[in-house]
This record gives structure tokens, sequence and C-alpha cells, in this order.
């Protein structure tokens, strides 16, 4: 570790006494397009030696890309980078490693078969020094607290601890600035709190550098010294933590100029209460009570209970990683409750049980596509019938005739634009494959739709028809389920919006009575 | 799709791969033969002797063909559903054991016994895949693991099987008994064996082809191939389809088992080693069908001439030792000649998961 660069900067910290140091990290007007999409768009960013800087924004507003540039992973297309004064180009994770820079990623990146210190060495060239590498993980935990037996295999460790070794790892590297990507989006409070004292004390007592990429107000308000805000790939907002609050925050992470739309979403609700015969009308689908934790990822859903009416499309805010996936995962029967239930139309559903809840009237348009909703080395017909296949056979053998002419018409009706509908899955577009999805879920005539993240990677066009087609489906009785990280699609097709925090519904709005403030709260656990 | 013009591309590439690897490997093992002292031309003659040219050789190569082609036909099967099953061999081994209860204990025997033999051999060949099922499902044991490793367990089974008179061993008055095998099955149990040309061909034969050919067009056509292609492709869009993992991976691995049996049955049905079951007497038919599978990939028509290829290379090989070529060396030129066949389509598989990524990534 004797490049000229961190020499530098030690020396800025233990004589600085008289000369101001330059800004550990200065990025300057950072562009980085992707297509039309600019997902940094004239992005600066002050980091100053000695303090953590938080850097809030929602799901897609440009905080990982940005961090991504600083690392050397991405090329940004304009605009410059400062490391302790100096212009950089980080070219290359080499480059980022050699300034200095070091990340701990959101998605740990360890070994499960391997020991801690296994892992810890992993990618070094050079010569392998077992005891030395022990020691040193050992002491390195001890300094900064990060206290993890080195010889333990990486399987039988906590989250918590796993991000434990994902910190030890980068910290021995020898790092001046670190980045955190949503570091305690698995932990625990308690394991939260322990890591923003980690974070103190790697900053206070050796002037290096901190960067917290966060959604969560709170956090972000207890462990930094500065805020930096983005939305839509653009800085909104430079906030010292001292002189604001979780209002303020709020406010600048969702953006007050979000058009209220809720007056054109008044589709459904009153034909389908005359459509149904019942006084009462019964919910679609309930969920109650529903608990999912496993050992390996704890509580992911805690007493969970909603319910969806026909005709009524229901939203579900909330910051990714809050039990969104796995709410979806049980409504596909691919998760089992470990306490609740779900019901349809009044009739409980066994979870878990492979194609329970498809049969009950279920469709789901999963969130990944590629890993439960399509088999993508199936043709575009099979995969239109996937979840169907027993009314296309006779007598155990399939109708192909009857597979294509259902397929045939699909695509005309829902515009899939394939060669034939014998082409495989995999040479569709995502869109095209999305409409797939969507064509086959509500082919079988669901009575609700679980649509998850369904706008995800789509373009503009498609997205609209996305829409359009969920609203369409609403007036025809379904009950949909939304749920979406996209605040403003939320507020464009749902009913009632409900928002989701650590596994449980922490609150619920109408259409025409959405407070942005609350919601920003809400979603960031500080309702 | 079969006519784009890549897929046209496609194949003729994958052909002349073919040709080249054939190619090269003939003249590695032509070099081989030469350099160890034997001569390629005589082995060349040796093997077309071995395998159809001289009298009655072609039979014995389709005999050899037959249970290659089921074992094959069965392996496509738990393929079809993502497990790999590579215990065919003990599969077999169980399966003819198990027939051999029935076939060799009852006296005089009847052609039910025939059929209740071929039920209990296969019911013995799903059994032993069976337990890997149970291993893997109950357990995560690997079924890679577990199936290759009953092989060893199913020899030494039907080893001890043999040295029991309560069991298989054959009973002869007054003579301590140092071969262990079984008595011969019951004359009436036996399955025909067809006379053609001097050649004695077995009615293995076609019922091979048959339930290649039914094992082709169940998968491809009925909806329980569906599911299992389904659950092969994506067990997670499967489950949500409603194909369980553990119902249908089971039915998969059971099948292929049954399969292997039915392979070992008929053998012992249609007179391998004298009609008589013991621990040997699998003879690779296991190996050299599941190799099959993986040259045809898994596809039962393709089987068809790769299980004759595979019988000929056999039967050949056979001859070889009398045409001077070390018996060593025989295994090695075998070794060869299924890389040979192995190389093309595994370059191919590659290229096209190579073409699927980059359009995928692209597309992200």
């Amino acid at each position: 570790m004797a490049d000229p660069i961190s020499d530098h900067l030690i020396e800025n910290h233990k004589g600085g006494g008289t000369s101001v140091p330059p800004p550990a990290v200065v990025v300057r007007r950072i562009v980085k397009r992707y297509g039309a999409l600019a997902a940094c768009d004239g992005v600066d960013l002050t980091m100053r030696a000695g303090e953590i800087h938080g850097v809030l924004g929602q799901n897609g507003a440009g905080k990982s890309t940005l961090m991504k540039i600083l690392i050397g992973l991405v090329t940004p297309d304009e605009g410059s980078i400062a490391i302790n004064g100096k212009d950089a180009r980080i070219g290359s994770p080499q480059i980022a490693s050699d300034l200095g820079i070091g990340m701990v990623h959101q998605h740990f990146s360890l070994v499960d078969g391997l020991s801690v210190w296994e892992n810890v060495v992993l990618g070094e060239k050079a010569h392998l020094d077992r005891s030395a590498a022990r020691s040193r993980v050992a002491e390195i935990g001890e300094r900064y607290g990060l206290d993890v037996d080195p010889d333990a295999r990486v399987s039988s460790l906590t989250a918590g601890q796993r991000q434990r070794v994902e910190i030890i790892k980068c910290l021995r590297r020898d790092p001046k600035i670190l980045i955190f990507d949503e570091p305690t989006s698995v932990l625990t409070p308690e394991e939260s709190s322990h890591l923003f004292g980690v974070l103190r004390n790697v900053v206070k007592t050796e002037g290096r550098t901190v960067a917290l990429v966060s959604h969560k107000l709170e956090e972000v308000l207890r462990a930094t010294d500065d805020i930096t805000i983005m939305r839509d790939g653009k800085v909104v907002a430079f906030m010292r933590t001292q002189e604001t609050d979780r209002h303020a925050l709020a406010e600048a992470m969702v953006g007050r100029n979000v058009d209220l739309r809720g007056g054109k979403t008044r589709h459904a609700s009153e034909n389908t209460i005359v459509a149904s015969d019942v006084a009462a009308p019964v919910p679609v689908l309930e969920v109650i009570d529903a608990s999912v934790h496993t050992k390996a990822a704890g509580v992911q859903l805690a007493n969970l209970s909603l319910s969806v009416m026909a005709g009524e499309i229901v939203g579900i805010a909330g910051v990714e990683g809050n039990g969104q996936r796995v709410l979806a995962d049980v409504l596909s029967s691919l998760t089992a409750l470990n306490s609740g239930s779900v019901k349809v139309k009044g009739r409980e559903i066994a979870s878990g049980r492979p194609g329970a809840m498809s049969k009950s009237g279920i469709g789901v348009i999963p969130e990944d596509r590629h890993d439960s909703g399509c088999v993508l080395d199936m043709s575009v017909a099979e995969n239109l019938v996937l979840a169907d296949q027993g009314s296309f056979a006779q007598r155990g053998f399939l109708d192909r005739k009857k597979i294509s002419t259902q397929a045939e018409e699909l695509v005309q009706q829902f515009g899939i634009n394939c060669s034939t509908v014998d082409a495989p899955m995999w040479t569709l577009s995502g869109g095209n494959q999305q409409r797939v999805v969507l064509a086959r879920e509500l082919s079988i005539g669901p009575s609700v739709l679980v649509a998850a993240q369904p706008t995800r990677g789509l373009d503009v066009g498609a997205i609209e028809y996305m829409g359009g087609r969920l609203k369409l489906a609403a007036a025809d009785g379904v009950g949909v389920l939304l749920i979406s990280s996209e605040i403003e699609e939320l507020i464009e097709l749902s009913d009632r919006i409900l928002v989701m925090y650590r596994g449980a519904i922490v609150g619920e709005m109408k259409a025409g009575e959405i407070d942005m403030h609350r919601l920003g709260m809400l979603m960031g656990g500080a309702g | 799709m079969s006519d784009t013009p890549t897929a046209k591309r496609d194949r003729i590439e994958l052909i002349s791969l073919y040709v080249v690897t054939i190619i090269l490997a003939f003249v590695i093992a032509a070099i081989l033969v030469n350099t160890s002292g034997g001569s390629w031309s005589k082995a060349v003659e040796a093997m077309i002797n071995g395998s159809f040219k001289n009298p009655g050789r072609w039979g014995e190569t389709l005999r050899r063909a037959a249970p290659l082609l089921i074992v094959a036909a069965g392996s496509a099967i738990a393929a079809k559903a993502g497990i790999i099953n590579i215990g065919q061999e003990g599969q077999v081994l169980i399966g003819a054991t198990g027939a051999a209860f029935i076939m060799t204990k009852i006296h005089p025997g009847s052609p039910l016994m025939l059929i209740l033999g071929v039920l209990l051999g296969m019911l013995s060949g799903a059994a032993w895949a069976g337990i890997s099922a149970l291993l893997y499902y109950w357990r995560r044991v690997p079924v890679v693991l577990s199936t290759l490793l009953l092989v060893y367990l199913s020899s030494q089974i039907t080893g001890y099987t043999m040295t029991r008179k309560f069991l298989l061993l054959e009973v002869i008055e007054g003579s301590p008994t140092k071969i262990q095998n079984s008595a011969k099955t019951a004359v009436n149990s036996r399955l025909g064996i067809m006379h053609i040309f001097g050649n004695n061909v077995p009615l293995t034969v076609p019922i091979a082809i048959i339930f290649a050919i039914g094992v082709a067009y169940i998968l491809a056509h009925s909806v329980w191939g569906f599911r299992l292609k389904m659950l092969g492709l994506n067990p997670r869009t499967a489950q949500r389809a409603g194909v369980s993992h553990v119902k249908f991976g089971t039915m998969a691995l059971l099948t292929s088992g049954a399969a292997a049996g039915l392979a070992g049955s008929l053998m012992l049905a249609t007179g391998e080693s004298n009609y008589r079951a013991s621990s040997g007497f699998s003879a690779s038919v296991g190996w050299d069908g599941l190799l099959v599978a993986l040259v045809a990939r898994n596809n039962p028509y393709a089987s068809i001439p790769v299980a004759l290829a595979f019988a000929c290379l056999h039967t050949g090989s056979n001859f070889l030792a009398a045409a001077g070529v070390e018996s060593v060396l025989v295994d090695v030129i075998r070794g060869l000649l299924v890389l040979a066949l192995f190389i093309p389509p595994a370059v191919s598989e590659l290229r096209k998961k190579r073409r699927v990524l980059a359009l995928m990534t692209e597309r992200a």
C-alpha cells in the first residue's frame, strides 16, 4: 500500500493542521446513459474525509450507477472525478482499488463452502499464508468491532455476520474511501445499529471516508454527516444531516411535483359491485396474518394481512426487499406460509402446494419472468399454455392444434411480436416475453391478478400498454394486486395503496387521499 | 424453425465436426495399433468381421444393441426432468436379479412367468432408482452421486443372492458350487429368438425399437412429457404451474430405473450368459446405454443408430485381440471413438448457450 496517492492522503491527515485538505471525492457533472434512459444525468457529489456521506433515493434514482462509476464498474459518458484533489479516470475496479476505493455490495459475494478467512483472502495473488491471514482477520475484526470467527464456515453465518466478513474483506485492502450499498437491507435493527457504530469508528479514528447508499430515511438521519438526495438520475438536494429532518428528506426523495392523477382511476369498482349478486361483496383475495421466516433469511413476512375486492387495483408500495418478492412467491405457490392463510373468494388455499394458487384463480406476473414466469427453451405457444396444460389435452396427450390455435389467438389479441408461435421464447424481446406472461395469466380467467414490478425494464410504450391491460382486467372484475417500487405507477393505477415495510403492511391510503409526505415516511419505516 | 438459415448452418457444422472427429479418432487409433506392433488394416478388418461380416455376428450385434437402446431411452426420461441418473448399470443388474427370482424359481414355468418376471425386473430396477429419489428428496443427496454409488452396492447384493441356496444360488446335487450364479431360467419363461439368415436375433430387438419410439412419442406429445420438460427447464415455473418437483422428479427417476430393469430382465429372458444371472451379468450394458443416451443427446430416435454403433464397437472389439491388437488397446480405441462421438454435440451445445446468453444480455 505504498502508492503515492494513499501516502498523500495519510500525510494530509496526519499533518493537516494548517492547510484545508481537498475533499476526498469530488464528482462533477457525471452523465451515464443507457439508450434513451439517463441513469445519471449531470450528477454532482462531494464527500469529505472523516465523514459519512449519505446518498438517498428511491430504487432507480441512479444511486447504484453513480457508485458503480466510482468503483470502476461503469464508465461515465461525461463528467469528471477527482480523488483527493487529483483528477482520476477510474476505468476499472483495479484502478479504483489502487486509488483506495472499496465497496461493500448489497448482495454478498461470498463462497458458502469456504471459511471466513479463506473468503477474505480469495482473489489475492500473493503467497497464501494461512496463519497470517487468520490473525489478520481476527485483528481487523477486533479493531473495528467486527466480531467473527475466522475459521467458521460462511454457510453457517447469519446475514449480519456475512456482512461483517464482506466488510473485513474490504477493509483488508485498507481503502481510504468505503462505499456501502444498502448495507442494512438484510440486517436486523440491532445489527444495523452495530454497523453504524463501526462506520463511525472507521471515519472518526482513521480519517476514512464512507458513502452510505440507502433509501431508508431513518438510518440516513442517524448515521450520516451529509446527505445527497437523488431522483430520476439527478441530484435534487444536498443537506447537512444536522440541519434537516425526516419530512424534508421524504419530500425531496419522493418529489413534490408528482402528478396526483387519482381521479382518472375511478373505473371499475362501481360496476363490479352491481354485477356481483351478493349483498356484502366478498374479497376475491384475502391474505390473513401471513408469516414466513427461514433460518437463512430471517423474518420475511410478519403477520401480513391484506384484501383485494373484485374490480379493485390495490397497489403495494415499499422499498424493495421488504418482503414484496416473498409475498408474490407465496401467491405463486413457490413459498409456503409458516402461519396465516390465503383465501380466494373466501376459500382457503393450501400455501406452497404446487399449482394450488394458480388453479384457484390467482394469476401472477412475476417480478423476474425468467425465474418463474416462462420457460425460455420452450416455444411461445407452449409458454402460452403452461399454466393450464390440462385443457389442451385429450386422454393425456397434447392437442397441438388446439394449442397453436389458442397461441395464434393470444398473439393477435395481445400484439405479441414473434416470428411464429413455435419460435423459442428466448428469441423474443423482454417486452414481448412480458406480454406472453400477461396473456397466459389472463387467459385462464383469473379472479386475482398479481403484477409484481410489471413494467420494470420495459420501454415507455410497453409500460403504457401494461397499465392499460391492468385497468382492463380490473374493469372485468379481476382483483389486481400491483406490487411496484414506482410510486407514480402506483398512484396512476391504484384504487388503494398499501405500504409494505419489513414484511408487514404499515399503512394504507385511498387513491384520492395520497399524502406524499406520509408515503415517503412509511416507506422509510418512519411512519 | 428447422429451416432458418442459422439452424441449417448449425446442422452442416455439426455434421462436418462429426466427420472430422471420427476421422481423427480413427487416425489416432491406427497410429496406436501400428506402433504397438499390430496392423491397422487388419484391425479394421477384424472390427468389421466381428461386428457384422462373419456368420452370425450381426445377430450378436443386434442382441447387444437392444438393451443399450432400452437403457438409453430410459435415461432420456430422467434427463427430460433435469435429473441425471448414471446408475443404470446397477439398475440393469438388479432388474435381472429380480427377474431371476421368478424365471428360475418357478418350474416348469409358463409365458405368464415370463411376463411376471419382466414385471418384477422392472419393479426392481425402479425400486433401486427409487432409493436415489428418496435420498434426494428426503436428505438432498445428489442423484448423480447416489445412483453411481448404488451401482457398486448392486453387484454386492446380487453377489450375495448367488451365495445362498434359498435365494438364487443354483442347487446342484452332490457337487460343491464354486461358480456363483443362478440356475438357468425355466425354458417356458424364455423369450423367443428369431433365426434370420443364420443369425439369432432375439425378440428384444423389436421390443427395444418400439420402446424407444414409444418413449420419444410420450415425451414429445403427452401432458406428462410436457410437465417433465417444464420441470427440467425451469423448476420454479413448473411448480407455479402445478408440477411438483418431488412427484414428477421421482416418477422420472423411477421410470428410468424401470427401463434399465426391463433391459436386464429381457437380457436374462433371451439367454444372456446362458440364461443365468450372476453378479457380472450386466456386462456394462448400463454404462454403454448411458453413453448412448449422452451421445444421442437424450433423443430416443437418435439413440437407435448410436446404440447400434456402440454394439458394433463391442462385438467388433471381441475380434480385435485375434488380430494381434493388445487387449488394453481395445479399450483405448473404444474410448477414442466415444470421445469422437461426444465432442461435436458438446461443442454445438456450448455454442447455442453462448448465443442465447449474448442475445439476452444484449436485450437486458
